[in-house]
């Protein structure tokens, strides 16, 4: 994986003293974070045992009370908590949000073994991989916008790009990407605006299995080729003209 | 080999002499030093930045609170220039105190709960506790017991309620306690443990703590607001110049009372920092708030002016 997914893992906060514990990290404050991807080793995970219990069965009362207080306290009772358990999510519903955001990058990446770096067949494997993700919204797609309200909530917008930004980051990983120049961040970027417009379009989908989301998402990523391919050119040309200016110049004795 | 010259045995006999002289090598004088202070602390506690022994702390406090009592009030608005009730509120309404029956009645679940306000003498949490629970959990049988070691601030509490609608109310109770232990109170009984601005007072911290983890039911909450250090350097430049400049200078003129209030801005200043205290929280048992957008375990207010601890009992193990 490429040194920037271990700067942008760098720059994230540190993991909370609850792993600390963990067998695979020392306790040893904030240096704790682990800068490098392990195929060896699994990263701890994000979310504590109690809070993976109240948060997925939280989840599970989501599609009937969507993303609220009432399904958290829903969650913690089905954990054996009681409802002032609560506090342990200062966040409140935002934190069911972030849970399935996460477990479900994570189990993207669990699921899906790395595509072996192929520039021909990377936008074929975007295409599911985005799918796939989108497919796992499926079961709370109708209360997917309180969602995405509770993301763009201004106090949680670092979060949320956050999140969108990994997610982007594992799908290119994912489907064999291996760039290392400024395109990194180009594929990045453009990525991350094409799955939260797919996102945000499947929410209003009510075709059957989410048919035109899959036509809505072809569109989008032939566009952004078109777009790669043409700013591609323009390099190109302007790195061409650039040359032959230099080039031109010396030719005339200029000491470039 | 080697044999016993006048030269070498001069030496050894020197050397023995040396060490008699010095009882111990200058390498070893921090080892000898924490130790001293090691034993100097089994022995005293901090009051203020003054050092005190144990045992008598806790009535070094009680004199401080019980001059306050009358005026506290009126010094904690002076004092935090009103932000102290705005710190209380969010306290509270950050806790949801109450169960929302109406929202989705279960047959097995618990209709109410029980909240325990240490060092609340003088009501100002149990009293928002109950109106939250009541006005927006729609819940009218949780109930809270005020505990506080000093009489002076419960009588205070008591007097201040008749102007509650709880006054008289089955839901409020009075305790006379030391936090640090609570044998009236039954293990695992306690839904919500709230201490503010208290915890900083108490002789022996982590047993307070300890006493805490024993009286919360499993999934029971800790909470805890008090004063903290705070992590702009301009604005704490500003607040210490308030604190140690206006407070003592307040306290004299309004309560006629300069030391206690001496008292209360140097143990504001001894307190643990709020990542030391969250690790004496998570010390004690509790599991500790993760927090996507916080420090994970506590919750600054006002750049650490104040922080708010929380820790969940949990129900395994």
């Amino acid at each position: 994986m490429s040194i920037f997914r271990l700067l942008q893992a760098t720059c994230s906060k540190p993991p909370s003293r609850l792993y600390s514990s963990s067998n695979f990290v020392p306790s040893c404050g904030l240096s704790c974070g682990r800068f490098y991807h392990s195929y060896e080793h699994d990263r701890p995970p994000p979310f504590s045992p109690t809070e993976d219990r109240i948060l997925s069965a939280a989840l599970s009362h989501v599609p009937t009370h969507g993303f609220t207080t009432t399904a958290l306290t829903q969650g913690a009772r089905a954990a054996g908590y009681l409802d002032i358990s609560t506090n342990l999510f200062p966040a409140g519903p935002f934190s069911i949000v972030n849970y399935h955001l996460v477990t479900q990058r994570l189990a993207l990446a669990k699921d899906v073994t790395p595509a072996r770096h192929d520039p021909i067949k990377i936008p074929t494997n975007i295409n599911k991989l985005i799918l796939r993700r989108l497919h796992a919204n499926k079961a709370i797609i109708h209360r997917w916008q309180e969602a995405l309200a509770l993301l763009a909530t201004p106090t949680r917008l670092p979060t949320s790009l956050r999140e969108l930004a990994l997610l982007s980051d594992e799908i290119l990983f994912l489907a064999g990407s291996t760039d290392v120049t400024s395109v990194w961040y180009t594929n990045r970027a453009g990525l991350a605006v094409i799955y939260a417009s797919a996102e945000l379009f499947m929410t209003t989908d009510t075709s059957e299995n989410f048919v035109e989301t899959e036509e809505f998402l072809a569109r989008r990523l032939e566009e952004g080729e078109k777009i790669k391919s043409f700013v591609g050119g323009v390099g190109t040309w302007a790195g061409i003209q650039a040359g032959g200016f230099v080039d031109g110049m010396r030719s005339k004795g200029v000491r470039i | 080999m080697s044999f016993p010259t006048p030269w070498r045995t001069s030496a050894r006999l020197t050397r023995r002499l040396l060490a008699i002289k010095q009882p111990y090598r200058c390498l070893s004088c921090s080892l000898r030093l924490a130790r001293e202070e090691a034993r100097q602390d089994a022995k005293t506690t901090h009051f203020g930045f003054e050092s005190v022994p144990a045992a008598e702390k806790q009535s070094r406090v009680g004199a401080v609170f019980s001059s306050v009592a009358s005026s506290y009030d009126t010094m904690n608005d002076l004092m935090s220039l009103y932000t102290h009730r705005l710190w209380k509120d969010h306290f509270v309404r950050s806790l949801n105190p109450g169960i929302h029956t109406s929202l989705f009645p279960s047959p097995n679940q618990p209709t109410s709960q029980t909240i325990l306000d240490i060092a609340g003498g003088t009501g100002d949490i149990a009293f928002r506790l109950l109106s939250h629970a009541t006005t927006v959990n729609n819940d009218h049988s949780s109930r809270v017991i005020v505990s506080d070691i000093n009489p002076a601030m419960l009588a205070e509490g008591k007097k201040r309620s008749l102007q509650t609608e709880w006054a008289s109310s089955e839901r409020l109770s009075w305790v006379e306690a030391n936090a640090e232990d609570l044998h009236m109170i039954d293990s695992n009984s306690i839904d919500l443990y709230t201490v503010a601005f208290g915890i900083r007072n108490f002789t022996d911290k982590m047993a307070a703590l300890r006493e805490a983890y024993r009286v919360l039911k499993p999934g029971g909450v800790f909470a805890c607001l008090e004063f903290s250090k705070v992590h702009n350097p301009i604005l704490n430049g500003a607040y210490k110049r308030w604190s140690f400049g206006a407070i003592p200078l307040i306290g004299q003129l309004v309560a006629g009372d300069r030391e206690s209030y001496q008292y209360l801005v140097e143990s504001i200043e001894r307190f643990p920092s709020q990542r030391e205290f969250a690790g004496m929280v998570e010390e004690a048992g509790f599991l500790l708030p993760g927090g996507m957008e916080e420090e994970g375990g506590w919750e600054d207010l006002m750049g650490g002016i104040a922080a708010v601890h929380r820790g969940i009992k949990p129900t395994e193990g």
